[in-house]
């Protein structure tokens, strides 16, 4: 080992006990096929504050990270030292139920709040693939919304309050414990979404809903996902307060029931979900399912009382790739959604999966055919359609060639200036955002 | 520099004299400003040639939409220039089968709703001053309104925006697609009180407009009883649109100007509106109807009709016009507090206003925890301002007391910046203004609001925050 590598280790060593060196066990923090030289598990704050104070100072590259569900999304890092985990960081901070609020640590898992919420009749309204495992901090570095988004938005949407820790190893914080609030500049939502480049996400404060009386989940099987995808476009908008409107293909239907959707079958589906009050779930889905009818789909719609497991397995699904496959997510508005489908199948022959929302235009599908030419031939197609693709999982050589998130537009000038604000050494997931962030 | 303005945007759209300077010296606050000048651009190219004028001539840069703002955040403290955006009032388009609107910024809201309506849809967010206020004021503001229980402030019904920046740069920053890939530059800009660039267009969501709404009006007793019943509604697992609640003297004031029915001797009423499909807004309304006769009401009342619904609405986003009723002047503050915490904080804050013998007004979002207590006065009284403000101050550090924040919906502006510290530390308001930075020189943006101290403010900084420490104790700052 050099000599800086070793001040290096004995620095870190210095300030943790719960330091790991061990090259076998670091494997798990891999990224991109690249391993860290260390691994710190944070349990409090402070240890946030101090890795990322000796990191910075002796110019190591940081990757935080939470229940590493999404650690290969984003342009594999350009440099990586050490891994700073936080899924040890796991409690509630402060909840009172009857203020509908709820502060916890970054490495909360979703599956674990839900339980929380769940015994005072309450919920966040985020879907998230593994959630037994994804962290609240990951979900919000992530930042996006899931299947559900229509209804339910992002993490942006549901934020009040963060704290942080910057690059240096100063905590921060934004927002705060109220629902509505416009005290300052709205820093948890520029974290929000910006995948641990500008700083690290230490604890979230989130607003809730009240579990609603009545939750239902159906599912319509079609002859194809093209059935299927004009049957969600028709109930998204007979029926506007859908909570959810999925088309999913054989594949994507046969995956979600082998992960427990017991309304699912090896055959292409449109799958609704409503709630409120019994007979208001009763009146829109009743409305979709009409829409849906005109669309073709004429079989009974098949009903599960197993609702948040069957959604959770769809949800998942936005994770499952084959090692050789390509996994690609397309969002744009929601009316284009059957030209970029059409196009999609003309570009990419070999789509083996396809699970689109039709109430808000997000597309996820697999391919093992896709090259770097194909997803730029994509990106110019679906551009006039305001489409924007991003590669969910590939092989590395693609991720770097292809680009995963494509051009960022105009609005690229103001992100790098932010970046160099916030993390002025450049030493916080380097190079695995937007344009080279 | 005036006639290079006029040389840039004409001489119809450039106001200096001092006489017509007038009616920009003031907000919907107790603050003024001096401006120098008010340019009334047409384009977003105007824009740009009148922000790179006023660098130029190193003159402060103010945006301005209609000047109802409560924060004193269209002020031009400094001087300088006024860039007021009314001219710039299109509505582009509108998109039904994506649910969106692309709109200049001086687009009325309450014009942008009716809009969205003639294609059935609505735009969510609806401040009471809907009738004035702008979609380029509202997205500088983050503005609510009561609605913003069920559908979210103006940050969640923003997708994209056209921003020129302090150093006279355009770029549209967000998407049509949700999610985009990138900094969440929307998230920062939409709340950011026209400090880091001037919206010269926006991309807004459309919600779908309900089949059908219901208000609830339910007459109180107490404050207490009043409370309890919002506590209750909330907890039943109903998210209802709206959940308002006005006071005795609130009561007092609309009833002789609006006749809105509410008896003069209740201390509380209750607003409650669900909206949405036909069969959720009957089965909903019947159960918050059951809810709210629990605690004793002395009634309750019901509207469908859009007219009644009116009539029961114009109450409560009447009432600060009908304030003038009692008193020439009034102060309308912006605490919010969590939500269990109401009770007590309205305790709190009739009696400082008790204490400073000033009569208040409550009407409020009571489902958000969003306070306004309104102060009457007369500022002709001598002393009677400073009374008022010093009210105001003790009221704002109620709500901070009580975990809460010094503005809602309204903003920091200039009125609130010097409470900030309250609520953030140094080092939280170095990561804001570092925030700032990236959008260019910005010292001469909208100079003086929401950070307590400002580039070429410090003597007035200094006043007042030795004005704050002998009111609070050194200790009040975090």
């Amino acid at each position: 080992m050099a000599d800086a590598e070793t001040a290096d280790v004995a620095a870190i060593q210095g300030l943790f006990g719960n330091v790991d060196f061990d090259s076998a066990r670091l494997q798990r923090y891999e990224v991109d096929g690249q391993v860290p030289r260390a691994a710190i598990r944070a349990s409090t704050i402070g240890d946030v504050e101090r890795a990322q104070s000796v990191a910075t100072s002796r110019d190591l590259a940081v990757v935080p990270m939470g229940g590493r569900t999404m650690l290969g999304l984003g342009m594999p890092p350009s440099r990586y030292d050490v891994a700073l985990d936080l899924f040890g960081m796991n409690q509630v901070v402060d909840y009172e139920p009857d203020d509908f609020t709820i502060t916890a640590q970054a490495g909360m898992t979703l599956a674990s709040l839900q339980q929380e919420l769940a015994a005072n009749g309450q919920f966040l309204p985020l879907d998230h693939p593994r959630f037994e495992q994804a962290t609240l901090g990951g979900i919000c570095a992530v930042g996006r919304g899931g299947l559900r988004r229509n209804a339910l938005g992002g993490p942006r949407d549901w934020l009040i309050g963060m704290r942080m820790v910057k690059a240096d190893g100063t905590t921060i914080k934004g927002g705060g414990k109220v629902v509505k609030n416009v005290s300052g500049y709205d820093l948890p939502k520029l974290f929000a979404g910006s995948l641990g480049t500008l700083g690290v996400i230490a604890e979230v404060t989130f607003k809730l809903r009240p579990q609603p009386v009545s939750d239902q989940v159906v599912a319509l099987p079609a002859d194809s996902f093209e059935q299927a995808l004009a049957a969600s476009r028709a109930a998204a908008r007979a029926a506007p307060f859908l909570d959810g409107c999925l088309a999913l293909s054989e594949q994507a239907a046969a995956r979600a029931a082998g992960h427990g959707a017991e309304i699912l079958e090896d055959r292409p589906a449109l799958v609704l979900r409503a709630s409120g009050l019994e007979s208001a779930a009763n009146e829109v889905l009743a409305t979709a399912l009409d829409a849906a009818g005109l669309e073709g789909l004429q079989e009974p719609p098949r009903r599960t009382t197993a609702i948040v497991e069957s959604w959770q397995a769809i949800t998942d699904c936005e994770l499952d790739t084959r090692a050789d496959h390509v996994r690609l997510r397309l969002g744009l508005p929601p009316g284009r959604l059957e030209r970029a489908r059409l196009l999609i199948s003309e570009l990419l022959p070999r789509v083996s999966s396809w699970i689109a929302a039709g109430d808000s235009g997000l597309l996820f599908l697999e391919t093992p055919s896709a090259d770097a030419d194909s997803v730029r031939a994509l990106r110019d197609g679906l551009g006039p359609l305001q489409g924007r693709l991003s590669i969910e999982s590939a092989p590395v050589e693609l991720k770097r060639n292809a680009d995963v998130w494509g051009p960022v537009g105009p609005g690229g000038r103001l992100m790098h200036r932010v970046k160099e604000q916030f993390d002025p050494e450049g030493t916080l997931s380097p190079g695995r955002y937007v344009d080279g962030i | 520099m005036v006639r290079e303005l006029i040389d840039a945007i004409g001489e119809q759209a450039v106001v200096w004299h001092d006489e017509d300077l007038l009616v920009y010296e003031y907000d919907g606050t107790i603050d003024r400003g001096n401006p120098d000048v008010i340019a009334l651009p047409a384009s977003t190219e105007d824009v740009v040639n009148l922000i790179k004028i006023a660098n130029r001539y190193d003159a402060p840069v103010t945006p301005r939409g209609a000047g109802t703002g409560l924060s004193g955040g269209a002020l031009a403290v400094k001087g300088g220039v006024i860039i007021g955006m009314n001219r710039m009032r299109a509505i582009l388009d509108i998109d039904v089968e994506n649910k969106t609107a692309l709109v200049q910024p001086g687009v009325v809201n309450l014009d942008l709703g009716a809009e969205a309506e003639r294609h059935g849809l609505a735009y969510a967010p609806d401040p009471s001053s809907q009738r004035a206020c702008t979609i380029g004021g509202n997205v500088a503001e983050n503005a609510g309104g009561p609605h913003t229980l069920a559908w979210g402030t103006t940050t969640n019904h923003v997708l994209a925006l056209e921003l020129v920046t302090a150093d006279g740069e355009v770029q549209w920053i967000g998407h049509e697609t949700r999610d985009d890939p990138g900094y969440d530059l929307v998230g920062c800009v939409v709340g950011s009180e026209g400090t880091v660039g001037i919206v010269t267009q926006a991309l807004v969501r459309l919600v779908p407009r309900p089949t059908a709404v219901r208000t609830l009006l339910a007459v109180y007793d107490s404050v207490r009883q009043a409370s309890n019943a919002v506590s209750a509604v909330v907890a039943s697992g109903i998210v209802p649109a709206a959940l308002e609640m006005i006071d005795k003297m609130t009561i007092a004031a609309v009833e002789p100007v609006l006749n809105t029915g509410f008896p003069l001797d209740a201390e509380a009423v209750l607003l409650v509106e669900v909206d949405g499909p036909d069969s959720q807004v009957e089965a909903e309304g019947a159960r918050v109807e059951g809810i709210l006769n629990r605690f004793e009401p002395r009634e309750v009342r019901s509207a469908t009709d859009p007219e009644e619904r009116e009539t029961l609405w114009a109450g409560r986003k009447g009432a600060i016009g009908a304030l003038g009723q009692i008193m020439p002047n009034y102060y309308l503050l912006d605490g919010v507090v969590p939500r269990t915490k109401l009770p007590d904080v309205l305790d709190g804050v009739y009696e400082i206003a008790d204490r400073y013998r000033l009569p208040v007004a409550n009407m409020f979002h009571a489902g958000d925890g969003n306070l306004h207590p309104c102060l009457l006065f007369d500022e002709r009284e001598p002393g009677a301002t400073e009374r008022v403000l010093d009210a105001g101050g003790e009221i704002m550090r109620l709500c901070v007391d009580a975990g809460g924040a010094i503005t809602g919906e309204h903003g920091v502006g200039l009125e609130k910046r010097d409470y900030l510290p309250w609520i953030f530390s140094e080092a939280d308001m170095e990561a804001m203004k570092s925030l700032r930075a990236a959008f260019g020189p910005t010292e001469n943006f909208n100079p003086c609001k929401i950070f307590p101290k400002g580039h070429g403010c410090g003597e007035a900084d200094h006043q007042h925050a030795q004005h704050q420490i002998a009111r609070f104790g050194p200790k009040a700052f975090v």
